[in-house]
């Protein structure tokens, strides 16, 4: 790479994940293509736009052999303007179209640079992740609620056509959808020809409030990014910090952690393949799952003293110990489920009405996976060999023996089979580290004042890759915050997956992708 | 008449839920009640898809700038008399989110709200209570009015 490329890069080995490269603003597409050709699996995790005073920092977090290298390059704030990688990794058009409605860089050559995640009227040229913006304008014209008063105009009840294709539009408010959100989906008679997606109906703007709070405060925000996966961007963000504080975590409270972080992820599949049941036209399903959900809700309400939004990480450890009496509960309720797992195996084998709804619907090719940058079960589902806890241990998953769940199909099948045996191996991963805890303190003192430096950290959340960047300047309150969640990488998959499809199919394609806009929009 | 409606009323309110940007963690907790453990239809409550259906909208989420129209919107839609549940710290007031560049700060600030259930998610026997405490409050005439009128 330094061979190709001579003097025009520097290459800082193992920081910011593997490697950090340092490059002009121009030759950013150069240095993708070289990693690009060097190995067929690269993959981008994330673009961070950082505002660095005079010039915008602009970091490309590639994945390579599970592990991250990040491209860095900065552009002028007067005019920034940086060519787009989109055409040589398609995956990267959401990334580039969210860092351009935040930071206001131009992505030259973009096929779409339409608004993503802000409010339709947002003013423009205001860029909210700035240091420099002026929000609070903004922020008083929403809290006073001055657009609610005004006069909507009547709903348009008609389907708009345009030509042959029917125009659908599914959201904000819509049965099948928990949350809202619009997707605009054109259809030729019964076949899916486009689908449009318009994300930020649930953007909270939590990456600038987090710069507001301090580092402790921040891991109960970014906790409340996403009710289901909660843990584990409160894990991710405190291993975060403990990196660049350098801070080693007691055996302990890793075994803790992990423990904590695969009881989130039961209990987020469990509702997933419940939803995916509703979807599909059989509830059954869908109250069975459920029911079987609770006592795993009941293990994380024991162990952290929340059903739901947890809190037991802290920087530095977990909040609550585990205590001798509590082990005996945990294995007696993960015995139960692990007899249920049979059942609901005999039913995804043999359950026509089940197989004839989800085999061969919305398939979605490796190569496309690879492409789209996909992460998680989705990306398993479709071949792809991917689980961070694997590629790149973190908590006690070095320690701890497990099968990374792989299928080649990648169809919606494939995808809900790869969950349903991901609850197999977590259950088997709990029983041991709760084996194999070690004694010791669960937490251990850090200081609030975390040192200036930045990290990269990343955690295999229940939907895939979940993806944090933290910059300290030294004080209480974080620099920048980014946070790349599983579902915003995977949309552009169901996008590709539906298309040529048929109409009645997108639910059950959809729910198959574990959709969660609380964490896609942030 | 009215008396009959009442009854009918209480004995199967049809709710209507709608997340104006929260994080999911309410939303689960509110699917989690139709699931056989907590199972609320033994009430007669009964989650409708339509909000010309619906006599109770369960709100959740801080209210997002995007989120606030629609959810005027829905509550215009939604026939008389109509009741609004606020679930969760961020519907009552906005949670960690108030402050936020495009974060409203509860469900009040767009549309008048009946019953306040916090917690951040409130359980669901919670969220069961506050709304039970929303039916029991409609049985005197005398009660409903002020319900009304607190707004």
């Amino acid at each position: 790479m330094q061979a190709r490329l001579s003097d025009k890069v520097q290459i800082q080995p193992a920081y910011l994940g593997k490697a950090t490269i340092h490059v002009d603003a121009g030759l950013n597409r150069d240095v993708v293509r070289i990693l690009l050709e060097n190995d067929g699996n690269v993959g981008i995790s994330a673009i961070t736009g950082l505002d660095m005073g005079e010039k915008i920092g602009v970091m490309y977090h590639m994945r390579t052999d599970g592990l991250i290298v990040t491209v860095r390059t900065e552009v002028p704030k007067e005019n920034p303007q940086i060519a787009s990688i989109t055409d040589l990794i398609p995956g990267a058009n959401f990334h580039e179209r969210e860092v351009a409605d935040l930071f206001g860089i131009v992505f030259q050559g973009h096929p779409n640079p339409a608004r993503l995640v802000l409010p339709d009227d947002w003013p423009a040229n205001l860029y909210p992740l700035r240091k420099d913006a002026k929000l609070e304008e903004v922020t008083a014209n929403v809290e006073n609620c001055a657009s609610c008063s005004a006069q909507h105009e009547p709903v348009q009840l008609q389907p708009q056509s345009e030509g042959k294709l029917v125009n659908i539009v599914v959201g904000p408010q819509h049965p099948a959808l928990l949350e809202p959100e619009k997707f605009q989906i054109k259809v030729d008679g019964e076949t899916v020809n486009d689908v449009e997606p318009r994300i930020g109906y649930v953007h909270r703007g939590v990456e600038k409030a987090s710069e507001q709070r301090t580092y402790l405060q921040d891991v109960y925000l970014v906790e409340r990014i996403c009710g289901i996966c909660n843990s584990c961007h409160a894990a991710c963000f405190v291993e975060t910090v403990e990196k660049i504080m350098s801070v080693e975590v007691p055996a302990r409270a890793k075994y803790i952690r992990t423990i904590i972080l695969e009881l989130n992820r039961l209990h987020s599949h469990l509702l997933l393949l419940g939803h995916a049941g509703l979807e599909i036209g059989y509830e059954t399903l869908f109250q069975y799952m459920w029911r079987d959900r609770e006592p795993i809700m009941d293990l994380t309400e024991m162990l952290t003293g929340n059903r739901v939004i947890s809190s037991a990480m802290t920087v530095g450890g977990v909040r609550r110990d585990l205590s001798e009496t509590d082990v005996p509960k945990i294995k007696t309720r993960l015995e139960a489920l692990m007899k249920k797992m049979d059942f609901y195996q005999k039913l995804y084998d043999s359950e026509p009405s089940f197989r004839m709804r989800t085999r061969k619907v919305g398939v979605l090719s490796k190569e496309d996976a690879l492409r789209l940058c996909v992460v998680g079960p989705v990306a398993r589902a479709s071949g792809v060999n991917m689980d961070v806890r694997k590629d790149d241990p973190y908590e006690a998953y070095g320690e701890i023996p497990f099968k990374v769940i792989t299928r080649t199909e990648g169809d919606t099948f494939a995808r809900l089979q790869v969950r349903l045996d991901e609850i197999t191996e977590s259950i088997n991963i709990i029983d041991y580290a709760v084996d194999h805890l070690p004694s010791g303190p669960y937490r251990i003192k850090v200081p609030r004042v975390v040192t200036a430096g930045e990290a990269v950290n990343r955690v295999e959340a229940p939907r895939g890759e979940l993806f944090y960047y933290v910059k300290s300047n030294g004080t209480a309150y974080p620099e920048r915050v980014k946070v790349r969640t599983p579902t915003f990488a995977n949309i552009p998959a169901f996008i590709k997956t539906a298309i040529g499809g048929s109409i009645a199919d997108v639910p059950a394609n959809f729910v198959s992708l574990d959709p969660c806009f609380s964490c896609t929009d942030r | 008449m009215s008396k009959l409606a009442t009854w009918a009323r209480l004995k199967s309110p049809w709710v209507l839920h709608f997340n104006s940007g929260a994080c999911n963690g309410c939303d689960i907790e509110v699917v989690a009640l139709l699931t056989p453990r907590f199972d609320v239809e033994r009430f007669g409550i009964k989650l409708e898809p339509s909000p010309r259906h619906a006599d109770v909208l369960l709100t959740t989420g801080a209210v997002t700038k995007q989120c606030a129209e629609r959810l005027k919107r829905i509550y215009d839609q939604m026939p008389e008399p109509k009741f609004v549940v606020a679930i969760g710290a961020c519907a009552c007031s906005g949670g960690v989110f108030k402050g936020n560049y495009t974060v409203a700060g509860g469900v009040d600030k767009v549309i008048p709200v009946n019953a306040y259930i916090p917690g951040c998610p409130p359980k669901p026997e919670a969220i069961i209570d506050g709304v039970v405490k929303l039916l029991n409050s409609l049985k005197a005439p005398k009660t409903e009015a002020k319900v009304n009128d607190s707004k």
